[in-house]
């Protein structure tokens, strides 16, 4: 695969480091628009190629080399630009255009422009703030392509747990794990007391149903 | 020339649609820009409703202007950029083409407004002083601190923004200093709401900070010096503990 990562910033560096394993024999390129941080990039990723360009000439390299490219990322400092060479990425036909957020309330002007890839580092604050604190009920993870929904729920009433069972009972592509207070693990209601929590992992679609469903 | 017009704002509703369609009808305007700052109100949506291109600064730290306004520089398509502060209540299109002019002419690359009103607090008594005594060449501007500005595009992309309150007079520092011609330009009369004297301390802390880590960096002063002047003025961050560097 051959991705191109825009930035040289802290985002850059993971999306580097990931993209590295995730397909080591791929050809990465990276670009930033300083020759101090072009230099670091280039020590710290010997593996990938690293271009100096100006701000606008980005968008001249992605137009040039869309044929080529099988994903971008743009992660930048700036959520301007990074939304500036998403959208000239998708309008080069690139197949992966991908965005790392600076500020998560851009999430829906990346979205209304077309940009379906966005990965938010700040999504994780809530979800674990909220495990480690104890709140009832937990989006742990939606994922951006598939639409699957990971979630958590403490079995504080009776009445909750029993209305769980059911709505799992009659929904099959709903997979479930239970953690009892004493932290030991099963995947069947009957060892589960109440103040454990279930782990419940399925289509987007038919969790979020359930999840109303229990909080009724 | 294509002209962009910028409002770096929060928390403005109410005053959003009549900039976005002042600004729209100004000569050469092709798109207005409104960099949010984390509005709890409807900013980004009346932003967005008047055909305007929105975006949500990339970082909330307060106060953040100087974020905002390299997030708007970052958005544009504009050979020329016009700022402006999108609380005028006089605003007309003529402040747009009178900023915007210059540059279009190709007498400038980089114009500071000034407007008629009671003088700026910080502006005469932090800024003024300090530019006197490092940048004798800028004190000839009424008002460095103006908001209302225009510039080539590409050339904004070749400084660093401030990312709160000094950014105004670093760009005007910076630019100068990159060799630009920076003209000032009169806009006229600015009706607009003067904030309170208590809201002006961080205010001139940042642009006293903004004047002093240029004239570090450009070794006007000793930065041991500066950092004896300003002892127990710490919130003024001269990036002395980290080498003397340049924020």
């Amino acid at each position: 695969m051959r991705t191109l990562i825009i930035g040289g910033g802290h985002s850059a560096y993971f999306a580097a480091n990931a993209i590295k394993e995730i397909d080591p024999e791929g050809k990465l390129i990276m670009i930033e628009f300083t020759t101090e941080k072009v230099n670091v990039l280039s020590k710290t990723f010997p593996f990938a190629e690293v271009i100096l360009q100006e701000i606008d000439g980005v968008e001249e390299y992605i137009k040039n080399n869309g044929s080529i490219l099988d994903a971008v990322v743009a992660a930048t400092e700036s959520d301007s630009l990074n939304l500036r060479y998403c959208k000239v990425a998708k309008e080069s036909a690139i197949p992966l255009t991908i965005s790392i957020l600076n500020n998560p309330l851009n999430r829906e002007i990346f979205l209304k422009e077309g940009i379906t890839y966005i990965i938010d580092p700040y999504s994780v604050i809530p979800v674990e703030l909220s495990e480690i604190l104890g709140s009832p009920m937990n989006i742990i993870y939606k994922s951006p392509k598939n639409r699957i929904l990971i979630t958590s729920i403490r079995l504080s009433e009776e009445k909750l747990l029993q209305k769980l069972r059911k709505e799992l009972s009659r929904s099959l592509e709903i997979s479930a794990i239970f953690v009892s207070q004493s932290g030991e693990i099963t995947n069947t209601f009957r060892d589960i007391d109440l103040g454990g929590r279930a782990y419940l992992i399925g289509a987007q679609e038919k969790l979020e149903k359930i999840l109303k469903m229990v909080k009724r | 020339m294509e002209v962009s017009v910028i409002f770096p704002t929060k928390n403005r509703e109410q005053f959003v649609k009549r900039a976005v369609r002042t600004a729209f009808k100004a000569k050469n305007v092709s798109e207005v820009i409104v960099v949010d700052g984390g509005s709890q109100d409807k900013t980004l949506e009346v932003a967005e409703r008047e055909g305007a291109k929105a975006i949500v600064q990339s970082r909330l730290s307060y106060p953040g202007k100087g974020i905002a306004m390299r997030d708007g520089a970052y958005l544009a398509t504009g050979d020329v950029l016009v700022y402006l502060d999108i609380d005028i209540k006089n605003m007309t299109p003529d402040f747009v083409e009178k900023l915007a002019e210059p540059v279009i002419e190709g007498e400038a690359d980089f114009v500071k407004g000034c407007f008629e009103r009671a003088a700026g607090r910080v502006t005469e008594l932090v800024a003024k002083p300090l530019l006197r005594m490092f940048y004798p060449e800028l004190a000839r501007f009424k008002q460095p601190l103006s908001g209302e500005i225009a510039g080539v595009r590409k050339l904004f992309y070749k400084v660093e923004f401030e990312q709160g309150w000094g950014v105004d007079v670093g760009l005007l520092i910076d630019l100068h200093k990159l060799g630009a011609r920076v003209v000032e330009r009169d806009i006229g009369y600015k009706d607009h709401d003067m904030k309170p004297l208590h809201a002006l301390t961080d205010m001139a802390y940042e642009v006293a900070g903004a004047i002093l880590r240029r004239a570090i960096r450009d070794q006007k002063t000793d930065p041991q010096w500066a950092e004896k002047y300003l002892r127990g003025v710490r919130t003024i961050d001269l990036g002395l503990e980290s080498g003397g560097g340049f924020v």
